[in-house]
């Protein structure tokens, strides 16, 4: 198992988060080539394209696509959104990046916005970041006071203002609408699409929404090329990324890896295999909201996106949550639909409704109340609420939900009394 | 245009028509709630999904997609009857179901399409939620948070239609409720219409709430006499009592709003004494002797003047000036009443047919009136105190004479405006159809009928006054004096 350092290469460096620091190793070199060059927005965004980036947030979708998004002829101003609200259960890869190298990310964000026309770029972060949220906030000044940032950077005629701004503890406002809703101050329930920010976005006005690690990518495609980037990792799925490790490993942490590497080796190798020797039960891939892999399908599946859809699941935003045999799935589950339904923003029905029936369900299961008529109603639910709802957040609570059920339903039914079972019902 | 087809059919609609309202030019309603044709779309309940194009997997909301070439879209496939159904178990599990002691009860979406896609029995064995109940919003309205399925249309009400925010949304997922603002008590003048809106009996009226099951009520369709607006409303009373206005959607007037200040007047119309059979010189008489007593002392007309209500009706107005034309009145005026107009929708003119009497011919009294003889006074309206100074004689057709009856030579019974039946004509000159929601009871009189009998015109119907009006005045499309049948 070869671990790569990509965007984790500065993390261990000594001051790491300084502009003098990231200079010398020539940072911010791409972004004011491409400013005084006056290179065509077009082509970077081409360049980005054929790179094979897909986003880092959870959904994959091709970066240069969304950015081929903005229209071209819109008289309205345009904007940048860097999604930094990394809330993901499961999720820790942003937060290294804002504390451990916040200028990779900066550049990053100058170049994104050069490239989709933006002049006023947002850095949207959760608030409970708190060193992340200092660590940034002096960089963007430090950036300002070298001239990276501002009106007519280095002459080159290019105006770019980059704010930060902080969300105040909701997981929904990662949700890319929500989090405009937030930026603009009003109540942040996602909006439904069409029509898509990259049309209609922050203030209403054409916005690019990219998570912290994927702009955090930017400046190596540009400085490295397009090929480059298309020959690291998975031909279909190329790049570098950071896979969060949690859960019962000896090694829990963030571990950076080209895509297309076989998840056992990752956690037999790094991370140093389950902890105390105990046997691997579960694992939950792609962050909280992924469908669950059993031990034989963890033996299987390679990390790309190719690779984990054959297994049925995604890598969402490669938060790895690795559950061994003292693990009780009733009680994982409960845990994680209790987050969901906590965090569900009660804006539509199914899943304002839907999440805490079913966190009312497992809860009477747990008490040894629970029927095994439950577990269909709990897949029926789930079925009124997947594909119903404005946004993913129902849909990323049902994954987790159904899979466990139908991959653990002996756990399910152990708790269940004889006397509720089917047979003794219908007998 | 757009062609798609819905449940089969094919229909052509405008672009940037969308689904919902593609499928009711073809005369399918698909359910919803939190879609409201007078507010921005929201697109949170989700009843209204549908199916388009095969992909079951995700479902459209009809209230906010438009129409796109080409579509097929189904409104009542087996994948939309199942989500539909499972949206209607959502909204009921942790709804209190006390429709037997809710005010909305009979007139609630909620029971309409539980009907259609609700469950006999429930799969919920759970604990209820219980939420905040019997909230004062303000003296006139109240809420109950366990009623509420949270579509934000009351919210949306004051954002969008009245541009303030004294209401919102507090908590998140299914602790969200509705609360007030921190500034306290909804003050708006049109706070009453979230009442109307609230598809549920979330949003109750503090006037109206346990006042009487709809379904005993019976309901006029007619038109707001508050002021000149005219909104349109739908009048409903119980046992010859007004209980309640609610506004009726007309999108050329009122949309789908009224002021607060029109929809509480109805109890102005809930008269308990009033004006019973004619009266000659204080003491009781026949229509007959009262007609003729009146003729008498207008005699050829000269110094005498009639002062018509802006509250009667075209119709009344006509016959009234036929009269006055044949006898030789020359000063035909009319009254006026006002009230604190806004930039809404209310009046200053307090009054529902002042356009309709000026395209008839009344003018409003001179500043410098002449001295009179002799005063007609028709329907109810005040009578400025210098017009009494020098009478002979007073004639006063009112439902109620107050005062001023002591001092009328002839007086007769007339009609309030709740009872009338005819055309008013609002300050946007729309000529509007006036139904009667109150029945006046023994010795009254139809108006048109007594100024029809003085002025000795043979019309048996009303429709028969409306032809001759239309005749006389030439009502044109520019300023008609008679409703459209639409």
């Amino acid at each position: 198992m070869k671990l790569s350092n990509v965007i984790s290469a500065r993390f261990d460096k000594e001051g790491s988060t300084k502009l003098k620091g990231y200079r010398e190793d020539g940072g911010y070199e791409t972004f004011l080539k491409v400013l005084k060059e006056k290179r065509d927005p077009a082509q970077l965004i081409d360049e980005v394209k054929t790179s094979g980036l897909r986003g880092r947030g959870g959904a994959g979708f091709s970066t240069g696509m969304k950015w081929s998004f903005v229209p071209k002829d819109s008289p309205k101003p345009k904007y940048l959104c860097v999604n930094g609200d990394e809330s993901e259960p499961g999720t820790f890869k942003d937060r290294q990046i804002l504390e451990k190298d916040p200028h990779q990310l900066l550049e990053g964000v100058g170049l994104a916005s050069y490239a989709i026309g933006a002049h006023t770029a947002y850095i949207y972060l959760r608030c409970e970041f708190k060193q992340g949220i200092a660590t940034v906030q002096k960089a963007i000044r430090k950036a300002y006071e070298a001239g990276l940032f501002g009106k007519d950077i280095q002459g080159s005629g290019y105006d770019l203002d980059v704010h930060l701004t902080m969300g105040a503890g909701a997981y929904i406002c990662g949700e890319e609408t929500s989090l405009l809703n937030s930026i603009e101050g009003v109540r942040p329930y996602p909006r439904n699409k069409p029509p898509f920010p990259a049309v209609e976005g922050l203030f209403a006005c054409p916005t690019i929404v990219n998570n912290v690690e994927t702009i955090s990518n930017i400046p190596h495609i540009i400085k490295n090329g397009a090929d480059w980037h298309a020959k690291l990792g998975h031909a279909e799925d190329p790049g570098s990324r950071l896979w969060c490790v949690s859960g019962h490993v000896e090694k829990p942490g963030v571990y950076e890896a080209e895509t297309g590497f076989k998840l056992q080796d990752l956690i037999d190798g790094p991370c140093g295999g389950i902890r105390g020797g105990k046997k691997l039960k579960a694992i939950i891939p792609g962050g909280s909201s992924s469908k669950v892999l059993l031990p034989d399908e963890v033996a299987q599946v390679t990390m790309d996106t190719p690779g984990i859809r054959a297994m049925g699941s995604s890598l969402g935003s490669a938060g790895i949550i690795v559950l061994d045999e003292t693990t009780c799935m009733v009680d994982a589950v409960l845990n994680l639909m209790k987050f969901y339904a906590h965090e569900s923003c009660g804006q539509c029905t199914p899943c304002r409704e839907g999440t805490p029936w079913i966190v009312q369900i497992l809860e009477r299961i747990e008490r040894g109340e629970g029927r095994e008529v439950d577990l269909e109603l709990i897949e029926d639910l789930a079925s009124n609420i997947e594909g119903r709802t404005v946004c993913a957040l129902a849909d990323g609570a049902c994954w987790p939900l159904v899979s466990i059920v139908k991959k653990f339903r002996h756990e399910f039914l152990a708790k269940i009394p004889a006397a509720a079972r089917k047979e003794a019902v219908t007998a | 245009m757009i062609k798609l087809t819905i449940d089969g059919q094919e229909v052509e609609v405008e672009p940037g028509t969308t689904i919902l309202e593609a499928a009711r030019t073809l005369g399918t309603e698909v359910p919803h709630y939190c879609y409201h044709q007078d507010i921005g779309i929201d697109g949170n309940c989700r009843i209204c999904l549908v199916e388009v194009n095969g992909n079951t997997d995700k479902l459209t909301i009809s209230c906010k997609q438009p129409c796109g070439e080409g579509m097929d879209v189904k409104t009542e496939s087996d994948a939309v009857v199942k989500a539909r159904k499972g949206v209607m178990e959502f909204l009921l599990i942790n709804h209190p179901l006390d429709c037997t002691i809710c005010d909305q009860a009979g007139e609630c979406p909620l029971q309409d399409y539980s009907y259609h896609y609700g469950s006999g029995d429930s799969r919920f064995v759970e604990q209820k939620r219980n939420k905040r109940k019997k909230v004062e919003f303000s003296d006139k309205v109240v809420f109950d948070g366990e009623r509420c399925i949270l579509c934000t249309r009351c919210t949306r009400f004051f954002e969008e239609v009245r541009d303030c925010r004294p209401i919102g949304v507090e908590n998140m997922g299914g602790k969200s409720t509705i609360t007030l603002g921190p500034n306290g008590p909804i003050e708006d003048p049109y706070q009453l219409n979230i009442v109307d809106i609230c598809p549920v009996g979330a949003l109750t009226s503090q006037d109206f709430r346990f006042k009487q099951r709809i379904w005993f009520m019976d309901f006029a369709e007619t038109v707001c006499p508050g002021c000149a607006k005219g909104c349109n409303i739908t009048a409903g009373a119980y046992q010859g009592k007004l209980l309640r206005f609610v506004p009726r959607r007309n999108p050329d007037v009122n949309k789908s709003w009224m002021c607060d200040d029109g929809r509480l007047s109805y109890d102005d119309y809930n008269i308990t004494e009033r004006t019973r059979g004619a009266k000659v010189a204080g003491a009781d008489a026949s229509f007959e002797e009262a007609l003729a007593k009146i003729g008498e002392l207008v005699g050829d007309g000269s110094g005498v003047a009639v002062l018509a209500s802006t509250s009667d009706t075209c119709e009344e107005l006509h016959a009234i000036r036929t009269w006055a034309g044949k006898v030789g009145v020359t000063h035909l005026w009319h009254g006026a009443e006002t009230w604190e107009g806004d930039d809404f929708l209310k009046e200053e003119d307090a009054t529902p047919n002042t356009a309709g009497a000026q395209r008839l011919g009344f003018t409003p009294v001179p500043t410098e009136a002449p001295s009179l003889r002799g005063l007609v006074v028709a329907g109810d309206c005040p009578v400025p105190p210098a017009l009494l100074a020098d009478l002979d004689f007073l004639v006063l057709q009112a439902p109620v004479a107050g005062e001023l009856g002591e001092a009328a030579m002839v007086l007769l019974p007339g009609l309030t405006r709740v009872e009338k039946k005819g055309t008013w004509v609002n300050c946007l000159g729309h000529a509007q159809k006036v139904q009667p929601a109150l029945e006046p009871g023994p010795g009254v009189r139809e108006d048109w009928e007594l100024w029809r009998d003085l002025a000795g015109e043979d019309w048996t119907t009303l429709k028969a006054v409306t032809r001759a009006m239309e005749a006389a005045s030439g009502s044109s499309s520019d300023t008609p004096l008679v409703a459209s049948e639409s």
